[in-house]
């Protein structure tokens, strides 16, 4: 979701197959620099390996051209290698949230599963919940929120959305992107 | 199209001749639609999967598949659940959960999974939650009108073997029960498992529903006969948070009912994943 000048990811940490929960720790959530933060759900496999894949990327961009990737070339990065597997995708939804430019403007992007790009200006969603999660987000949203309140209103949709969802839950973590620097906090959920 | 008038008129209409069981209860049928081949229909229009794969050479629809027989059910039913009872020197504890979902959506996180039969019978609610509610229902009154006939209460074994002979009427049909019939009567504690399938069981332990692997996991760990009330109703309740931690779907509150002597009483009611924090949190201290 975005604010003024900052953005939030959250996602639940849960790893199960089928109806069984197998961990409670699975981390979706990256950071790519300081100004991009990158969210996946979907196969857990794949997630591993295009995490990788996208760190191997990223370092040799910086190393070639001596400076952070911006959170939009990133996107279309991350379009470009979900689409290279056109015949045989990986099967993710990713989510890039960043700040762009000089004064920080939100900048939010969600593709499917083979890379079709989309901008939107308030909030992103993704993941087994996502219509009810999409539901409370509409609900909920206001423009230009500061950090706090995007904090606080990330957090109520994000749990209440997991708690409308059989396969989502068992534990959170938000993390809020400003100017300076990125705060992660771990939110209580229902464990069942 | 299934009608509670035509069976409470069957039993208002009995007369001296419905004294024996096998008038009374076999002539008390469920309406079927006024079509040709009703059987065949009622099956197409069930979607669970576990009836399309069993009945996949009985039904004449061999030409559709089965993806399409799926869309075309009318009927989609609030599965996953875990439910336990278990009898013991004392009597019988009977838990629950209380989570009914639709696919991955939580429909709701309070239904009632256990049905009072009589004073001192309890029925449990698995699978179609349509179905076993009206079944257990029906239980009750055939049990009361059974105790008015005979001057006597009826024994579990009999209450149970009532439901299993109208439930295999109905076998193949598209219905879910997944049934446990517990309670307290002159020959001690009973449990009876009634499935829609047919089976009767008879045990001294069960756990019925998507969770209960997982609860089977800590119940039979920690059953004995001769367990105090205190440990059986903490063995129960244990149970229970362990499969809604588990399973995905199972969840919502923990109820947990006694049967003795006296009868049925409901002993608590909590939060699945406060309980499950509180036992985390007893963890803890205990380590230290």
């Amino acid at each position: 979701m975005a604010g003024k000048n900052c953005v939030a990811i959250a996602g639940d940490t849960r790893f199960g197959v089928r109806n069984q929960t197998v961990a409670l720790d699975s981390n979706r959530i990256f950071k790519i620099n300081n100004r991009t933060l990158f969210g996946m759900t979907g196969l857990n496999t794949d997630i591993l390996t295009l995490r990788e894949s996208f760190k191997f990327q990223m370092n040799l961009y910086n190393l070639e051209e001596e400076r952070e990737i911006s959170p939009k070339t990133f996107a279309h990065n991350v379009a470009q290698t979900l689409y290279s597997k056109r015949f045989g995708p990986y099967f993710i939804t990713p989510i890039i949230a960043g700040l762009e430019g000089e004064d920080y403007t939100p900048f939010l992007c969600a593709t499917d599963l083979i890379g079709a790009m989309e901008f939107p200006k308030s909030f992103v969603v993704a993941g087994t919940g996502e219509e009810s999660l999409m539901g409370v987000c509409e609900t909920f949203y206001k423009e230009n929120m500061e950090p706090e309140e995007l904090f606080e209103v990330v957090s109520q949709c994000l749990l209440a959305a997991v708690d409308r969802d059989a396969l989502s839950g068992w534990g959170s973590v938000v993390h809020v992107l400003t100017k300076d620097g990125i705060t992660t906090k771990r939110l209580r959920t229902r464990k069942d | 199209m299934f009608t509670l008038g035509s069976v409470l008129d069957n039993e208002l209409k009995s007369t001296v001749e419905d004294f024996s069981f096998e008038t009374n209860f076999s002539t008390n049928q469920l309406m079927l639609p006024n079509i040709e081949k009703p059987f065949e229909f009622a099956q197409s229009i069930i979607g669970l999967e576990k009836d399309l794969q069993e009945n996949e050479n009985q039904l004449m629809f061999h030409q559709q598949k089965k993806e399409e027989r799926k869309e075309r059910a009318l009927i989609k039913g609030y599965k996953g659940t875990t439910t336990l009872a278990f009898i013991y020197e004392k009597g019988t504890v009977i838990a629950v959960d209380s989570r009914a979902t639709s696919g991955q959506y939580i429909a709701s996180q309070s239904v009632q999974k256990v049905v009072p039969i009589n004073s001192y019978m309890l029925g449990t609610l698995a699978g179609g939650a349509a179905d076993c509610q009206f079944f257990l229902a029906h239980l009750g009154r055939i049990c009361n009108l059974y105790e008015l006939r005979n001057n006597e209460t009826i024994s579990v074994a009999a209450a149970s073997k009532l439901l299993n002979n109208i439930l295999y009427s109905y076998r193949n049909y598209g219905l879910s029960v997944g049934s446990m019939i517990c309670g307290y009567d002159t020959r001690g504690p009973q449990l009876y498992y009634i499935d829609s399938d047919g089976s009767r069981l008879k045990n001294s332990l069960f756990s019925v529903g998507s969770g209960s692997p997982f609860a089977y996991g800590v119940l039979d760990a920690g059953y004995r006969w001769d367990l105090s009330k205190e440990e059986a109703l903490d063995l129960g309740r244990r149970a229970i948070c362990a499969a809604t931690f588990k399973d995905s779907y199972s969840g919502g509150t923990i109820k947990v009912y006694h049967i003795d002597e006296n009868g049925w009483v409901k002993i608590s009611d909590d939060d699945a994943s406060e309980l499950w924090y509180e036992y985390e949190k007893k963890e803890k201290k205990e380590k230290k």
